[in-house]
């Protein structure tokens, strides 16, 4: 195959799945998004010389479970807003007033938004209908996509990740302590310590350590 | 078992919980005409330029308070914590909606299919490089948005390096000095506060002594 056809095939191939569908190339583009930034963390750290070799092996899975926290939190709750709204508008449980009254008129109102009904498949609607719950249905599906997305990147990820920061934070403090049991900063039982939190001089301590210097997903 | 078998599952399983959880929504017939019109105007003109912007605007308004809530770290933590999201929402949104909007625009330019170009245009040959055979969309304009995007991510892998890092490192100390001056303030103000009342406290002592 040559190059120019391997390129028209990528194009259509392209075009088949998200000429049409918004909301799904806003996923899929988004899952890809979260992939690609995950993975320049990752190089960062292989190639930031001052990150000793053993600390890499630590620092890169840790890095890529939290990329994978990020994509699996944005793809499962954007996905399921996606599809349930696609259903919805499918079966037509949700649509246009216009649609709704065609579908009563033509004696089909009590199949809508029942299993297996599909308004475009099973309901001859006229052209300009056809176009307007077209319109409807992109329209629906973009703003449930963004709905999903406000939900996954800007309330459950970020409590998620503070959570498992947090504790993974924890457990590496502990770590250098047992290691290092002579470290000012880290040995004496400070006020945070009483009420079992990570100060921002134990962060420090840690990043002169060199331990977390690439700042975690705690957004240090 | 073969993966087919498992792909399966998980689609039904998928699939059921879509059904399950659309059976409980309501029934919902949008009448006006506004509100058709909205909505129809959203699947239209909302791509991804309008959509990161979005998320970098409710981001705004949901992440830093996230972090300031955060009992688990101390307060100090909490604020740098807070400043660095600021820093990393404003960085990444300014740059993603540019790249994002900049590809998208360069793709419009030379998708269009040859019987589409005219002949004072320029650069022909190039004016159908990223044009998909035809008949294959009914929307050629949502297909440029489609492939702008995915260009646009590739053009984001160089530039997470090249602008997102240092503008959001920039953007940290800035917003960490601000804070840092701010507690300064504070602090001082607490000092001159409280040496007032114990200069007071010490006349007043002196005052009923000599009496």
């Amino acid at each position: 195959m040559s190059k120019a056809s391997m390129f028209q095939n990528l194009k259509d191939l392209i075009a088949k799945h998200y000429g049409d569908n918004v909301g799904k190339m806003l996923i899929h583009t988004g899952v890809i998004g979260w992939i690609l930034s995950a993975a320049a963390q990752v190089v960062a750290i292989v190639i930031n010389d001052k990150i000793p070799k053993e600390q890499k092996m630590f620092l890169v899975p840790q890095e890529m479970a939290d990329a994978a926290v990020n994509i699996v939190s944005f793809y499962l709750i954007t996905q399921t807003f996606a599809s349930v709204a696609g259903k919805l508008v499918k079966s037509g449980k949700w649509l246009p007033g216009a649609v709704r009254d065609f579908f009563e008129k033509s004696g089909l109102a009590d199949k809508l938004g029942k299993k297996g009904f599909d308004v475009t498949a099973n309901g001859n609607l006229p052209k300009d209908l056809q176009k307007k719950y077209d319109k409807f249905h992109n329209g629906i599906d973009v703003i449930a996509t963004t709905l999903g997305s406000i939900l996954s990147c800007n309330i459950v990820t970020p409590l998620v990740r503070n959570e498992i920061a947090a504790d993974r934070q924890k457990r590496g403090i502990a770590r250098m302590n047992a290691k290092n049991p002579e470290t000012k900063p880290l040995d004496k039982p400070s006020v945070s310590s009483l009420y079992q939190k990570v100060t921002l001089k134990d962060f420090q301590a840690l990043s002169s350590g060199s331990i977390y210097n690439n700042s975690g997903s705690l957004k240090i | 078992m073969a993966i087919s078998s498992i792909s399966n599952r998980i689609s039904n399983f998928s699939s059921s919980v879509t059904q399950g959880i659309s059976n409980v929504i309501p029934r919902m017939t949008v009448r006006g005409e506004k509100a058709n019109k909205v909505i129809s105007w959203i699947g239209e003109k909302v791509s991804s330029p309008q959509n990161r912007l979005i998320l970098g605007v409710s981001a705004l308004m949901s992440q830093p308070f996230i972090d300031l809530h955060n009992r688990k770290v101390d307060e100090d933590t909490r604020k740098v914590s807070a400043a660095r999201t600021v820093a990393k929402i404003i960085a990444g949104t300014l740059t993603g909606v540019a790249i994002r909007s900049g590809c998208i625009h360069a793709i419009d330019a030379f998708t269009h299919y040859p019987r589409e170009i005219t002949p004072d245009m320029k650069f022909k040959k190039l004016r159908s490089l990223f044009a998909p055979s035809e008949g294959l969309v009914k929307n050629l304009t949502q297909y440029k948005k489609s492939l702008g995007t995915i260009i646009s991510l590739v053009v984001m892998v160089f530039t997470n390096f090249l602008i997102d890092a240092p503008l959001t490192k920039y953007l940290t100390n800035k917003f960490v000095d601000r804070i840092r001056e701010k507690e300064q303030l504070k602090d001082n103000n607490a000092a001159v506060q409280q040496s007032k009342t114990t200069n007071a406290t010490k006349e007043t002592k002196e005052v009923a002594h000599h009496e």
